[in-house]
């Protein structure tokens, strides 16, 4: 049999709204329906159960929202871009719709194996109570507790029956902590992903709020969406997922 | 006033992080209707969890037939998982549609999908928390109207104190005609009463409070169902039934859900009812006639649906797809036209014939995972009982093609309890199963044998309303506990799997299903006491039910294992399939006798009486084999 020629489209799309309350392999569901609905000419995998060609990028947490998730789906015809991303958007809920596309090598890496850092931004609403007092919290109050929890290099907590490890030395580049507008908190984080982990910012959100309620040690237990004591919500995006050159420059993934 | 329609899913969305599978709660998939500015509200609901109600294709159906209608809107809602539940009551937050995330007690009209006896606790569980009063007599003029529907309405009377209506028989007509109704009558200023007794009028809707129950003459303990003095409302309610099923839209999915789910995948209903007559069966008589779509349709449905929904699977349902006649001729034009797609078809079960495993290997490509096959009893007598029209013979040759066609599971469905059943019926499953085994074993070649696996599935057999074995007891706990071990000690090689349905939820199923209107307050009893959910083995707890009827004074197991007098008025004759109670007599003696009775489809009529009583028939597009 002669290689079939494929043609390997590459697509951003946004995870927001309500549906960032989707779970991983429910966004890969419905991302593999929304190209059947195009009505797309996708590739099919060879042999016994056959099913679409199609990669995605690393799993985005349940609650999680993102500017900038991908995937990858094998064509069989070369569909002209701004067509097959009109036909992707018409066939996409709004809140998981495609933003931009181009094709790729057939050959390049996976996406998960491709990107290696992500970005994310978390705004943090401290609690009120009864009278509506926010607790007193200020960004240098909340700078120097992640530095406190930075400077330990790892962060233990248990996930399901699994004791595990965040280890910061290795996934987090760097952070920065601004004031938002009524009380609220920014937190930009540039981390890094490997084959042994990436960093999960809810686990790091906890550890911080354990240090700022002073009980630094307290056991974390990974719930998915934390319940922190000193927050009463906070949202995380994910804003940028990209590689790193050999010369430390960014690679965008429209561009491996 | 009522309760204002807007959106508060603020209200609903912090407890998202608290639960698990939060995206039951948040609307928004693929195809859902949006008519913000209608006149007239209806929502339905589906008496369980978000994953088994979506599937459904009754809602389905309702849901775009009512969406369909002008200036009528249809949402949709259905039961919180416990987790949530027990969140929103802590949180103050009411029960809300999916759609426009309001209030479901803002809508004029609340339908309920009424599947099966156990959900009966799961319909309070929904009222309770959408702050709706649980009995009709306590609703007011600014309480929605609360109706039933679905496949298990033919004995109302347990659950009539909750609803407002019921909607016997199919309702894909009967459910716009009721919502017009309602909204003329509203709009004309109509009370609840003036409201209710309009509704009664529409054919096939049940108004309980228009009706009451005497004991008077021959009856059960349960007494029957009568007109009110002065109520001006049939003696019998007779299901409605949709004649030209083939002019209706097959495609009734309009919804892509994101949460993964057992059937995810489109359905396309290839034909309605089933005439083989198994005499257990209450949706045999309940689904007459027999209306079958054209294969033109059917494959127009299918590629239709498919662009519309970008499911990878098909699924031709129906009670019999197998029996359909133009069945092969429909599966192969569906093979070629999905070939290189990745798209599958399925097919829910399997003719015990070898036509029956032809058909499945149509549809199975290279993957063959288990096949499933009905004998429902072990012994021909009790097949010839239950007018299972399957022989030794029929089953053997079905098997033998299964296992020379590349499939190594097989999975046989029976009953226990069933009428006339005794110890060497239950031993007669075993020796069947072991049957298999020896031909798989003769048939797949040697190296494959590890893999040959056949599993017996058994239920206990439930009299239902409205079949030859309505009169008959349901089999004791106890004994059937006993017949289980018996069953399970008969069987010799370690290769066939024995799974039991349990004896406790079927002896509710069975009080449910035979008892009247006196046992609605031990469905509110058992729901106080906790229960929910009790379709989920492990929610169900035979305690909740026993210290309900305690409290009652009700004897669970008796109200089961009472046998009823030939000549008994029975509790849920005021409704009716259309079957002749003759014919349903005329059945009973024919089991007794051990005689069976023809498929109409494929002889003539046998007289059941739904045809005529219905105006209606059999519409077959081609010859059945």
């Amino acid at each position: 049999m002669t290689e079939q020629l494929l043609f390997r489209l590459r697509v951003r799309y946004v995870k927001q709204g309500r549906l960032r309350y989707l779970g991983h392999l429910e966004v890969l569901h419905t991302i593999e329906r929304v190209v059947r609905r195009a009505g797309l000419p996708y590739a099919v995998t060879q042999g016994f159960s056959p099913h679409m060609r199609a990669g995605f990028s690393a799993a985005l947490p349940v609650g999680t929202a993102s500017s900038c998730e991908w995937f990858d789906v094998f064509l069989t015809e070369l569909v002209p871009v701004t067509e097959a991303l009109e036909r992707l958007r018409a066939a996409a809920p709004a809140d998981l719709a495609p933003q931009e596309a181009g094709y790729v090598d057939v050959r390049a890496d996976a996406l998960t194996a491709f990107i290696t850092c992500a970005e994310y931004r978390v705004a943090l609403f401290p609690r009120r109570d009864a009278a509506g007092e926010a607790a007193a919290l200020d960004a240098p109050r909340l700078e120097a507790a992640l530095a406190a929890v930075v400077a330990r290099g790892q962060i233990p907590y248990q996930r399901g029956k699994k004791q595990k490890v965040l280890d910061l030395t290795r996934t987090l580049d760097a952070y920065t902590v601004r004031a938002l507008a009524d009380g609220a908190f920014a937190l930009d984080l540039s981390t890094r992903m490997d084959n042994e982990g990436a960093l999960r910012p809810e686990i790091l959100l906890a550890a911080l709020d354990a240090e700022l309620h002073g009980a630094p040690d307290d056991p974390i237990v990974s719930t998915g969406i934390q319940n922190l004591s000193l927050f009463d919500h906070y949202d995380v995006t994910r804003t940028a997922q990209y590689a790193m050159s050999d010369d430390g420059a960014p690679v965008y993934p429209l561009h491996p | 006033m009522r309760c204002e329609y807007r959106d508060r899913f603020s209200e609903l969305e912090p407890l998202l992080a608290r639960v698990e599978k939060p995206s039951r709660y948040i609307d928004h998939e693929w195809g859902t209707a949006s008519k913000p500015e209608a006149a007239y509200r209806a929502c339905l609901i589906y008496p369980d969890v978000y994953e088994v109600g979506l599937p459904n294709q009754g809602i389905a159906i309702l849901y775009a037939a009512l969406n369909r209608a002008e200036g009528i809107a249809c949402e949709r809602s259905y039961v919180p998982w416990v987790d949530m539940a027990d969140e929103m009551r802590a949180a103050g937050v009411p029960l809300l549609s999916l759609e426009g995330a309001a209030p479901v007690a803002s809508f004029d009209v609340v339908g309920f999908h009424i599947p099966h006896e156990m959900a009966a606790t799961n319909y309070l569980e929904a009222l309770d928390l959408a702050g709706i009063p649980l009995l009709a007599a306590d609703r007011g003029e600014d309480d929605p109207l609360v109706i039933g529907g679905g496949p298990s309405v033919y004995n109302p009377e347990p659950l009539a104190p909750l609803f407002d209506a019921f909607l016997i028989g199919e309702g894909e007509e009967s459910l716009v005609e009721v919502c017009r109704e309602h909204e003329r009558l509203r709009d004309a200023g109509a009370t609840r009463a003036e409201i209710l007794a309009g509704l009664a009028r529409v054919p096939g809707t049940y108004v309980p409070a228009l009706y009451e129950v005497s004991h008077e003459g021959a009856c059960t303990r349960h007494g029957y169902t009568v007109p009110r003095a002065g109520a001006n409302v049939p003696e019998v309610v007779y299901k409605r039934v949709v004649r030209d099923f083939g002019a209706t839209d097959p495609v009734s999915q309009s919804i892509v859900p994101f949460t993964e789910l057992v059937h995810d995948r489109l359905s396309i209903e290839v034909l309605r009812g089933c005439a083989r007559g198994c005499r257990f069966c209450q949706a045999g008589i309940t689904y007459r006639p027999v209306r079958e779509r054209t294969p033109d349709q059917i494959v127009a449905a299918v590629s239709r649906g498919l662009a519309h929904t970008g499911y990878d699977e098909v699924s031709l349902t129906s009670l019999s797809t197998t029996d359909h006649s133009c069945c092969s001729q429909i599966l192969s034009r569906l093979n070629r036209g999905l070939e290189g797609t990745g798209v599958s078809v399925s097919i829910p079960s399997q003719r015990l014939d070898a036509f029956g495993v032809d058909m499945a290997l149509e549809v199975a490509g290279e993957k063959k995972g288990g096949l499933t096959f009905a004998p429902e009893a072990g012994s021909q007598r009790l097949r010839d009982i239950i007018n299972k029209n399957v022989t030794e013979d029929d089953l053997e040759r079905a098997c033998r093609a299964a296992f020379e066609a590349g499939w190594r599971r097989v999975k046989l469905y029976f009953m226990m309890g069933l009428p006339g059943e005794r110890d060497e019926d239950i031993v007669a499953i075993a020796e069947l199963a072991e049957r298999v085994l020896s031909i798989a074993r003769e048939v797949v070649p040697k190296g494959q044998r590890g893999g040959i696996q056949v599993s017996v599935s058994v239920s206990v057999f439930i009299p239902k309303a409205h079949t030859p074995f309505q009169w008959c007891a349901q089999l004791d706990d106890a004994e059937v506990k006993r017949r289980q071990r018996l069953l399970i000690d008969s069987v010799h090689d370690r290769a066939i799997r024995v799974h039991c349905h349990d004896a406790e939820t079927s002896l509710i199923e069975a009080v449910l299903s035979r008892g009247g209107r006196d046992l609605a307050p031990l469905i509110l009893g058992a729901w106080r006491h906790g229960a929910r959910f009790d379709a989920w083995s492990d929610q169900f707890s035979l305690a909740r039910w026993e210290e309900a009827a305690a409290e009652l004074g009700l004897d669970l197991r008796a109200i089961a294992e009472e046998e009823f007098p030939l000549d008994a008025r029975l509790p849920w004759e005021h409704v009716s399939p259309g079957v002749s109670r003759g014919f349903l007599l005329r059945e009973w003696r024919r089991a007794l006798a051990g005689k069976t009775t023809d498929d109409c489809t494929r002889s003539s009529c046998t007289g059941c009486g739904i045809c005529p009583t219905l105006g209606a028939e059999n519409v077959l597009v081609g010859d059945r084999s």
